[in-house]
Order: C-alpha cells, then structure tokens, then sequence
C-alpha cells in the first residue's frame, strides 16, 4: 500500500494507467478494445474502469489505527462547562464579587471588563456512574453514559471570538484558508465509503455556524478534501436527483453515452484524468441510489427513533446524531455535526436560563443516544466521538437584559467516548474559579494530535507543502494526550 | 541621533573617563568573550534568535526584535542585563544552563554603564544573511538572452521555440506536431478570452489557408473585450476578490468597481507597471483620478471581522500582514508571509524585514470611495444649487413670518382664557398654550423657541418654502444612497507607528522600524526623507528588481501551459523549485518589462509560438522521459476553470449573455444552502439575461460561495491564489450531469440544435460536436452518440426536444467540454 498524503505517488498511479493504455494500444494495436477492457462491465450497466482509484480510496496511516471514524458533534457558540460539567463551590462564595485581578491581568475578553463580577452556577451537579464523574442536572442522559466518556475539563484555545475559535478548533489556526481536520483525515487515510463523500457535515440549531464554509474547507489540500454538507430532506447533497423529471433508464441511456465518448476520447489522447472523470461519474451514480436511502431515517426502529427522539422529515440534532450513526456504519470517515447556539452571553434569548434549558434538551438525549446505539452495534471501539465547542464561558458573568457569561478560552470542557480513548474517566483540573486549567492541560493542538493518532496518524508527518512550507493541523505544536487513550 | 554619530558621541565619552575611574570595560577585551560563552550559540552570526546577534558592538546598540538590547550609560534600562538578570519584561537568559556569574553580568554593567563604546570597525551589524541569501538565482538581475540556435530551424517560429527546442535537441525528444485547427482555435479563444469559438470562427479558420490564419485568430481574440475578463479573473484570485467581508457575519460588500477597473485595465493593455502602481498605491499619486484611487481596491479585499466583541485593531493588523504576505506571493513570488512570526527558515528574509514591509501598508486608511455615474455625478452639484436657493429663499421669508407671529400671537392670547375658544386655538398643543400664556418677554427660551416652532409649522406662505427645502433634500439623501462606493485605500497624514511584533502577536510590540524593502533585492529609492507606500509600488516594478518580471511572465507562461517555468509560482526562494528553462524565463521577464510591460505582448509572442501550438496528445515515448511534460514536448490538456466551465456550457447552448462589468449577479442556486452560514444571505435569483452571465460576475458570499464555483476549485478568496487546483471529483459529475442550471443549457443547446441544423441526424451531430468541442466527430463518436438518438426515441413518450437535450446533455458532460486541449 502507499503511504498517505503523498501526491507524486497518486500522479505516478495516474501515469500507470497512461502506460498500461499505451502498452495495449501498441502491442494489440487496438485501441479501443483495449479500452473495452479498461472498461469492464460495471455499474453504468457495461462498464466500471479500472480507472485511478479515488482520493478516498482508504489507506494506512503511520501507526495502526484505534479508531476508523469520526462524529464531532461540535456545540457551536461555547457551551458554558460552569453549568454543565465544572463544579465549582467556591463561586458560590464568591459570588457577585469582583474577579481577582491577580486573574485578569493581561487578559482581554470579548465583552465584559476587567472589573466583572463572579457568577456562582444555580445549577446542581452529581456523582454519575461507576466513575463517580461529575455532570449537572442539564445532562442527565449523557450522565447515564458517564462510563463510556472521557470528560476533558482542562481545554485551553488561543482565540476568543467565535469565528477565529472555531478555525482554530477545526484547522488549528484562527487565520482563513487551512484545511480543516476532516479534510487532513480523508487525506491522510481515505474512506470506507465508495458511495458517499468521506467526510459530510450536517447542521441543526436556529443558524448556521459562525464562519461557514471554511470550518470544514479544504484549504490547500486537494478540493476532492473539502467536507461535503448535506442538507437535510431525501436530497442531502445537492444535485443528487436526476434533472427535468427523466427516467431512471434516460438516466442510464446518458450516462452510457458520456462514459463511451470520454473511452473514445481517453483512446485518442491519452489522458488519465478521462479515466479518472469516468470514475467520478460512476460514484456519483452511486451517490444518487445511495444518499437517499441514507436519508430516510423513517426505516429505523420506532424504539431507536424514540430512543433519539429523531422525528422523520424534522430538521433537528437528534435526526442528525442518527444520521451519523448511518454515515460511519456506511464507511464514511469524517462526520460532523454543527449544532448552534451555544452563546449564552446573558440576552433575554442567550442567558443562562431557559435558553439553556433549552439546547441541553436538545442535545442530551440524542448524543447519549448516539454514544448507547453506537455500542450496543459494536461500532463505538472503532468510532470516535467528540462533543465541544470552539471555547467555553467565564466564570465572571455578563449582565445584560438577564444574565449570561461571556467567551473564555483558559479552561473548558469537552468529551470524547469511543475509538480507543479510556471512557469512564474524568481528564484535568481547572482552578477553584474556574478559570485555568491547571492539571492536565489540554490545549486544542494536542487533542487534534490526539484525535489524529487515534485514527493512526502523526500529526507531524501528516503534513502538506503549500507556499513553501510543510503545514499539518498542529502548526507547530500539539502533544497526543496519553491520559485520554484506552 | 544615529546608531554611527551615538557611537561617536559615546566613543568620545569614554576617551576621557572621569579622573580616578578604575580601567573602563573594553569590549573586545572583558565583553566579547563573556557574550561568546553564554550568547553567540543563539544569538551570533548563525541563529539569530529574536533577530538579535550579540557578537559585534554595533549588533548589541541595533538590537533586535525586542528593540536596542543595551540603553548606553544605563545598564539598570538595558534589555541586556534584564535578560541576564531574568528580570522585568524580557524572558530570563540564557533559557538552558547555568545563569552568567554576577563578576560576568558587572562587567556588562560597567561597560554599558560606560556609554558602550564599541571598537572602531565594529559599530554596524554585518548583514551577512543577506549577502549569503543574494546568491540564489531569483534575486539575479535579469538576463537579455541570446536565443541559443537550434537544429530544426523549420520547427522554430521565434524565439521562445528556439529556447524550448535547443533543450529538446538536448536531450534528442523531438517536439509534437501542431495540433488540429478546431483545437487550436479553441485553444486559444479558451486561453485568451475565456470563452470557447463560435462554430462559424472554427469554419474559418479551418478554410483559412493563409500562413498568418493562426496569427490573425490571435490578434483578433486578443483585441477580444472579453480577454480582459479572462485575464482579469486570472489576477483576481491573486487579489482574493469577494462581495463579502469574511470571517463569521460575512455581511456584503461593494467592491464590484474594483473588478471592473481590473477587467478594463486589461483589455485596453495598460501598461503592467502602472497596474501595479496604481493598485498598490493610486490614491498616493499626484492629482489621483477616480480611477486610480479604484484600483486600490486591491488590498481593500482582505477580509473584515464584523464579529462582536472582536478587537477591531486586532483584524486590521491582520489585513495589513495580508497585504504584505500578498504582495510577496503575487509580486515577489516569495513567501514573505513565512517571516511574520520569525525569521524566514529558507530565505534572505529576517522578521524585522516583513515589518518594514508592514510599515509601508500601516499609514493607510480603509474608506470607501462614492463614485458617481455621469449622470449622478452631473445630478449633485444641480441639485445643491437648488438646495441653496430654496433655502435662501426660506431664510429671506423668516423675517416677515416672524412678524405674522407677532400678530397671531395678539390676535390668540386674549382668547386664552375665553369659555369657548376658537378653533384655530384648540389646534395649538397644550405645551404651546401654556408658552403662549406667558408674556413674550417672560418666556423661558425653551418655550420662545416652542411657539415660534409651532408658527412656523401653520405659517400658510412658509409651508411650501419649507416643504421644497425638505423635498430638496430627501432627494439628494436618495441620490446620495444610490451612489455605488468602492473600497479604498487613503494614506494617513500621519504614518502609525510600526513595531516588530514580538512572535506575530500585535500585543507584544518590539523594537520599532520603518518602511523599507528587504536586503536581498535592490533598496526602494524614496522621493522623501521617508520611504512610503508609492515608493514601494514604484519599486515593485523598477528597473532594478528582478522578481516582479520573472514572477509575472512566469505565471502568464502558466496560464497557457498549465505550469510554470518555475513550477512553484508562488515560490522563487531557495525552497521553490528552479526553473526549467532559466534563459527563456529571463527572455520572456525582458521582452516583458523591456517591452512596455504589455501583457498582451507578451501573451501574442507565446500564443503564436510553436511550443504553444503543439498538440497535447500524450506520447509514449515521454512517458518514462517526461512524465511531468516539463520540457515541453507537447502541449498539455487542462481542465477549465470552474468559471469557463459554466461559461463553455452556456456559449455552447447560446444563452450566454456577454456584457461586460457591474455589479453581482445571482444566477439559480440550490435552495438550502444558507442553513450552514450564520446569517441568511442575499440571493434573489436574477432574471433575464443576468441570469446567463459569465461565472465571474456571480455574487461572490465568501462563507457561502455560489456550489458551482466551489466544486470546481475556484479559490476562496482568502488569501492571494496564484494558482488554481484541478480536482476531478463525483460533486463535479453530479453537477455537470444534474444542475437544473446546467439541464436548462443542455435544454437549450437541444433546441438550437433543432432549430440551426434541419436536416439529418448525421448533420445535426456533428453541429454539436461543433458548438460543444470545436472539432468534428469520429466515425465511432458519430455512431455512438447517434444509437444514443435511437435509444431516445425508442422510448414511448420520446419528443424530438427531449431526443436532442439528451444529445445536448451528453455533449455538456464530456470530459473534452470542461478540458482545454
């Protein structure tokens, strides 16, 4: 096998193809039965070449992989852990008092002063599971999977606006035009899936993410990379349904007559990229067949359906957490999932109230649900999981029209089950406020490294030259965090 | 006072120390090798960490990012001895090993405590990095060459032939034939406009027997408006052109007028030099038009965080280190973005450099530019003069409508307290009323203004006056907002201040710099005391620099081949790879610069040559020689540009629109696409024409570009884009195959087949092969795709529109449709 991420190699494959067409050509003096044969019978009804396998035909990494896929149920907006896994008693007493300077010297925050006040939780928390790991009681499904996650409570980032922050987490950098992880993850090792896109991105919440289509862009690695979004409804990619109302045989009566033109056209001139277009054509038959069906979640149990609370036809978190159940069962390397919002900064719709009520109900469930279905398949040892946001929230409050917290990047917490990391563990400290990490301190590099290792990659190997210099998703940082893993 | 004339001051200082003074410090005696020891493995003529070399006195005065490491006379201010001491801001020396002993770190102390005299011939630092770095090939003058003679002279039709043949012979490959005549016009009308030919230029030119035919066909397109689209996309990835800001809201922008200067510019061949001068620096020009202050435009496209909470300082220096990494990658072709953070790994380039480039772009201001059409331009000063004289005609009446007051005012307040009050009074508010009561010379200002207000509001003859002042206005309000504005740059009076910043972060600041170009490359020659940003542009395109010239004709080479002479475009530094053929770069970088900077020139004398025309058909002979094609042996075929996809398509199928300029287009998208963007973007689908515009005129969301553009790797105007990738992936196949936009052009192509080509199916074929490829088909193609035409109609509800849009579809998917051959 090759090794990955290695593009000379895919033009010397392209150029094997070139050969073996000349080779045939020449000796048989036959060009096109000689292509009748690189086109053999295939799914186009007559012929499925033995053209250059595509940028995701899966491939080993450098180490022997813990995980084959990834669901990154990404919290867009910053979850506020004070309320949902960081208990903290001391704000309690401390609450309404002015933060130590001692803590904010030399910080800047989006919104709020030097001079906040400390926001003590109203929230109650408890002891979960065999582990003992502490939740509130906003979660308490994801509580009852306590076991099976790795709570992470020492995340540190670099940058405190939304949409540098989500870079940063995604492409491990907060400037535009990196490749995000999912995109490093097809380059580097491919995908299972001949059928579908390697790496999709689905979306739920009242809005998009902050930043768009650059969170799961491909930067400069090849666009074949980019993360494909798939809209909700039976036709999540776009241009899947056959245009102007034709037949399933038009359909084929076409698609034969492109692919035998293009034959004609590979035998006159010579040119791989022909085979490999014809290649194109057939996935993307493929895909027509194959997406829908994935769509159609009404085929699921009426007891998996309620143990998500999916609802056929809805567009919701839960829908799209099944959804990523059906993506990785169907080899597809990189899900994510974009949930908005997460920005509870204290406004009558953003405080710290029933708005967060409000989301934690709609992301609870399903995400437990996620991480109980994928087990009891025995697809959660090979998947990975990874529940968080961009940053977390501060302890001091943000008093507007209510009240809410404002972005913090010192100390937040995310989870991860599956795909080899050690459930039923709580990982790294933050101090008594809250405020930094202090134990265990996981900056959002070293778990890009480690979501890469999980999947067999070294983050510093995986690298890609662009404007004269090797880029990898950990810059020029990144440790793989040992605790996490099983 | 200057590093030489402090060090002369100093030096005089020490020459007559103080009577009683025990021996003074000497540097080379007691400094030097104390700094050897513990300094100069990091900090010498090797590693310059920090920028910083401590080995020669006038290093240490320098000093490096940080600043000057010693304040002479004041060892206790000196960056030096914190460092050593591990005290105050600068980070504890040396970071590994044992901390310098106290005699050690008091031997500095007296020395700098002495005025830190350095040595004569020791005073400036050697700029060795520099000097070692200028030996690489790019930073070479350009060569005039001497075409080298070749064998087969026949073959050669100028000089660029000669240049690439000579290597051929070389290495004994012959080159390939020329191509067909329905390839090469398309070829070239692809190459030069964008657009593919018309069947009818395809006839002609293939009936032509004229020697000249190609040349003609080459002048023509050339003269083409639409070439300076072509060519103006091209450098708008390079200008990373959007409509929107970027980052998280994305909201629009109106920055349209840009893309249409860029797009004139070209096609009336304005000088390359001067294109550079005014896009980096127009409005710095004397007397600056309009339009040379659009064409600043050009670092106006960086991207703008309109994010709350963000420190909006923080993104304007983000945008300012864009415009300097941008203009080394599109002008330079070096990565001087690399040197942001530290200095370049690879190249002459130190991270003071890339803030000295910085402080060139750090004096400018980013407004936006009104401008006018002819007729609002005509339209405001009309409508000011009106303005003026309705109000001067207001202001004339004031004095009798104040004695109109006076009057009501008597005829009313009698009436104030009466039992039945006439109506005229009960229309008076009740604030009013109660100013009215009071005497007039009793009245609190407040309330004299109140009634006279109120007067003025029911004075029947001031009524009108007062309505045409209001209309008047409102008119030129509306006048005003219609007004298209462009984004611009606009120098500051005062230049801000430019720091190092201390490991790429803007919060820590270090030693301060001005604007000056980098040591490797001949120095900027300023007009004034101080080297500003059209010193800069001007320099970009001098005699002296060697760069912008190869990079450009490099890159014009690229978009007619496919690669570049130097296949790193956007890299000419030490990691970049050499040219292939350093003698025809250098010949083209001359007849470029030496030949008035026309682009169209120069793009003539390489579409008219023979190394162009070749065809590109693989050979298996180069297989195992030149599998990378980099000697040229043949032509190469590449896959359009998702632009001239769209517009190969909607040219073939006749519903292309071919105007030129203006603002954003929206041509049918997808619905849905918005649920992954923050906030729902404008798109209402264009009608008529607008709809069938070329791909370049698409609103251009950068958080949500428009699918078509995406899927085939148009950039994502983040940064500078030298160069496009060409994927080849199933969103393509679904796209060309399933589009409804892309349906309704193989809907139309099927008609017009219908409809321009009566007769027999064997007729009506190759009329589509015409449209679609230019070329005519094989016996085979022509078979195949009229078994296509009896599959169709065998089916029970075939129509004779439905048998050629299938056709049509067919035609718009093959790989030749989407290939420049």
């Amino acid at each position: 096998m090759r090794p990955p991420a290695d593009p000379a190699l895919l033009e010397r494959r392209l150029l094997d193809i070139t050969r073996r067409h000349f080779f045939r050509q020449c000796r048989l003096g036959l060009g096109s039965i000689a292509l009748a044969s690189l086109l053999s019978e295939g799914l186009f009804g007559r012929g499925a070449p033995a053209a250059p396998r595509s940028p995701f035909a899966p491939r080993p990494g450098h180490f022997p992989a813990r995980a084959r896929n990834v669901i990154y149920l990404f919290m867009a907006g910053g979850p506020s852990q004070l309320e949902l896994f960081d208990e903290k008693p001391k704000l309690r007493d401390l609450n309404g008092q002015t933060v130590p300077g001692s803590y904010v010297e030399k910080k800047r925050f989006a919104f709020i002063g030097k001079d906040a006040k400390l926001l003590a939780s109203r929230r109650a928390f408890a002891r979960h599971g065999r582990s003992g790991a502490v939740v509130s009681e906003l979660l308490p499904h994801v509580a009852s999977v306590a076991d099976d996650i790795c709570i992470v409570r020492s995340m540190v980032t670099d940058v405190f606006n939304h949409g540098p922050a989500k870079l940063f987490a995604n492409t491990g950098s907060s400037r535009f035009g990196l490749p995000s992880m999912g995109s490093w993850v097809t380059y580097g090792i491919g995908s299972e899936s001949e059928d579908l896109p390697g790496f999709v991105v689905l979306q739920s919440g009242p809005r998009g993410p902050r930043g768009g289509s650059p969170l799961w862009g491909s930067g400069f690695l090849p666009s074949a990379h980019q993360g494909v979004p798939f809209l909700a409804g039976p036709e999540p990619i776009l241009n899947l349904s056959t245009p102007g109302g034709l037949s399933r045989q038009r359909q084929r009566a076409f698609l034969g007559a492109v692919r035998d033109l293009n034959a004609e056209r590979l035998d006159a001139v010579g040119d791989p990229e022909i085979a490999a277009r014809t290649a194109a054509y057939e996935m993307a038959y493929r895909m027509q067949t194959s997406a829908p069906e994935l769509m159609d979640i009404a085929r699921e149990s009426p007891r998996t359906l309620e143990e998500y609370g999916a609802e056929p036809g809805a567009v919701s978190f839960a829908n799209n957490c099944l959804l990523a159940r059906r993506l990785v069962e169907r080899g597809v390397r990189f899900v994510q999932l974009y949930h908005t919002d997460w920005d509870h900064h204290g406004n009558l719709d953003t405080n710290l109230g029933k708005p967060l009520d409000d989301i934690c109900r709609q992301v609870d469930r399903p995400a437990a649900a996620l991480v109980r279905d994928l087990k009891r398949r025995g697809l959660l040892d090979q998947t990975l999981v990874i529940w968080g946001g961009e940053f977390g929230r501060t302890p001091m409050g943000e008093p507007r029209d209510l009240i809410g917290r404002d972005h913090h990047i010192d100390g937040f917490t995310i989870w991860l089950a599956g795909g080899g990391v050690r459930g039923g563990q709580t990982v790294g400290t933050t101090d008594e406020l809250g405020f930094y990490a202090v134990a265990d301190r996981v900056h959002v590099h070293d778990l890009q490294a480690t979501v890469l290792r999980l999947l067999g990659l070294d983050h510093k190997r995986l690298t890609f030259r662009f404007q004269g210099r090797d880029f990898r998703l950990t810059d020029v940082a990144g440790e793989v965090v040992g605790k996490m893993l099983a | 006072m200057s590093i030489a004339a402090r060090v002369a001051v100093l030096a005089s200082l020490v020459a007559f120390p103080a009577p009683g003074a025990r021996a003074a410090a000497d540097f080379r005696r007691d400094v030097r090798p104390i700094l050897a020891r513990r300094c100069h493995r990091c900090h010498g003529a090797a590693k310059r960490e920090s920028g910083l070399r401590l080995d020669a006195a006038g290093a240490i005065l320098h000093g490096g990012n940080r600043g000057p490491a010693v304040a002479p006379g004041k060892s206790s201010a000196s960056l030096l001895i914190d460092a050593v001491l591990g005290r105050g801001e600068a980070p504890a020396m040396p970071p590994e090993g044992a901390r310098l002993e106290r005699e050690e770190v008091a031997v500095l102390e007296r020395w700098i405590d002495e005025g830190a005299a350095a040595p004569p011939g020791d005073e400036a630092p050697p700029d060795d990095r520099a000097r070692a770095g200028a030996a690489h090939w790019a930073f070479q003058p350009v060569r005039r060459t001497v075409p080298p003679a070749v064998r087969r002279t026949a073959w050669a039709r100028g000089p660029i032939d000669a240049y690439v043949l000579a290597r051929l012979e070389a290495e004994d490959i012959a080159p390939s034939p020329e191509a067909h005549r329905a390839t090469l016009i398309r070829r070239l009308s692809l190459d030069l406009t964008g657009l593919p030919p018309s069947a009818e230029e395809v006839e002609e030119l293939e009936r032509d027997e004229s020697p000249d035919a190609l040349e003609r066909a080459v002048d023509r397109l050339l003269a083409s408006p639409h070439q300076g689209e072509r060519w103006a996309r091209h450098w708008l990835d390079q200008a990373r052109y959007a409509d929107s800001n970027g980052y998280t809201i994305d909201g629009s922008r109106s920055i349209w007028k840009y893309r249409d200067w860029v797009i004139r510019a070209i096609s009336s061949d304005v000088p390359f030099d001067e294109l550079v001068v005014e896009q980096i620096a127009g409005d710095m020009l004397p007397d600056a038009t309009v339009d040379q202050r659009i064409a600043t435009g050009f670092h106006r496209n960086t991207l703008r965080n309109e994010e709350g909470g963000t420190d909006q300082e923080q993104f304007r220096v983000e945008a300012v280190a864009d415009r300097v990494s941008t203009t080394g990658s599109v002008f330079l072709g070096l990565t001087v973005g690399c040197a942001r953070c530290h200095d370049h790994k690879y190249d002459p380039l130190s991270q003071r450099e890339f803030y000295q480039l910085f402080a060139f772009f750090n004096g400018a201001d980013e407004p936006a530019l009104e401008v006018p059409t002819e007729q609002q331009a005509r339209e405001l000063p009309l409508l000011d003069t009106e303005i003026a004289a309705a109000e001067k005609l207001l202001a004339e009446n004031e004095l009798a409508v104040a004695k109109r007051q006076v009057e009501w005012e008597a005829k009313l307040r009698p009436l104030l307290a009466s039992a039945t009050p006439p109506r005229e009074l009960l229309e008076v508010p009740e604030n009013v009323r109660c100013a009215l009561a009071r005497a007039p010379g009793e009245r609190a200002p407040e309330e004299v203004q109140l009634v006279a207000d109120h007067y003025k509001s029911i004075d029947k003859d001031r009524i009108p006056l007062a309505q045409r002042v209001a209309d008047l206005t409102k008119r030129k309000e509306q006048l005003k907002r219609s007004i298209t504005t462009t984004l611009v740059l606009a120098e500051r009076p005062e230049p801000r201040p430019t720091h190092i910043h201390i490991r790429g972060d803007f919060l820590r600041p270090g030693a301060r710099v001005e604007p000056r170009t980098p040591a490797v490359l001949p120095p900027v020659e300023p007009r004034g005391p101080r080297a500003d940003r059209l010193d800069l542009a001007r320099w970009l395109v001098g005699p002296r620099n060697p760069l912008t010239p190869r990079v450009t004709a490099n890159r014009v080479w690229q978009a007619c081949f496919g690669k570049g002479l130097v296949e790193t475009e956007n890299d000419l530094g030490a990691q970049g790879s050499p040219p292939t053929h350093p003698e025809l770069l250098d010949w083209l970088a001359a007849e470029l610069s030496g030949g008035g900077w026309s682009l169209k020139r120069l793009l003539r004398a390489i579409a008219t040559s023979a190394a162009y025309r070749q065809s590109s058909r693989a050979r298996p002979d180069l297989l195992e020689r030149d599998p990378r094609n980099l000697l040229l042996a043949r032509q190469s075929r590449l896959r359009l540009e998702a632009e001239a996809i769209r517009d190969a398509a909607l040219a073939a199928s006749g519903l292309l629109s071919r105007e030129i300029g203006g603002p954003g287009v929206y041509p049918p998208q997808p619905q849905g696409l918005f649920r992954f963007t923050q906030t729902a973007k404008y798109w209402k689908e264009s009608q008529g024409a607008d709809r069938y515009r070329r791909g370049m005129y698409t609103y251009f969301w950068r958080s949500s570009p428009y699918p078509l553009l995406a899927t085939f790797d148009a950039p994502d105007a983040t940064t500078a884009c030298t160069r496009r990738a060409r994927s080849n992936t199933p969103l393509q196949a679904l796209t060309l195959a399933n589009d409804p936009a892309f349906f309704e052009m193989a809907q139309a192509l099927g008609a017009r087949l219908l409809r321009e080509a009566p007769g027999p199916d064997e007729a009506r074929v190759p009329r589509a092969f015409r449209l679609c490829v230019a070329r005519q088909p094989s016996e085979r193609e022509l078979a195949r795709v009229l078994e296509l035409v009896e599959a169709e109609r065998a089916f029970p509800d075939s129509t004779p529109e439905g048998v050629w849009t299938a056709v049509a579809r067919t035609m718009l998917n093959l790989d030749e449709l989407i290939t420049r051959e």
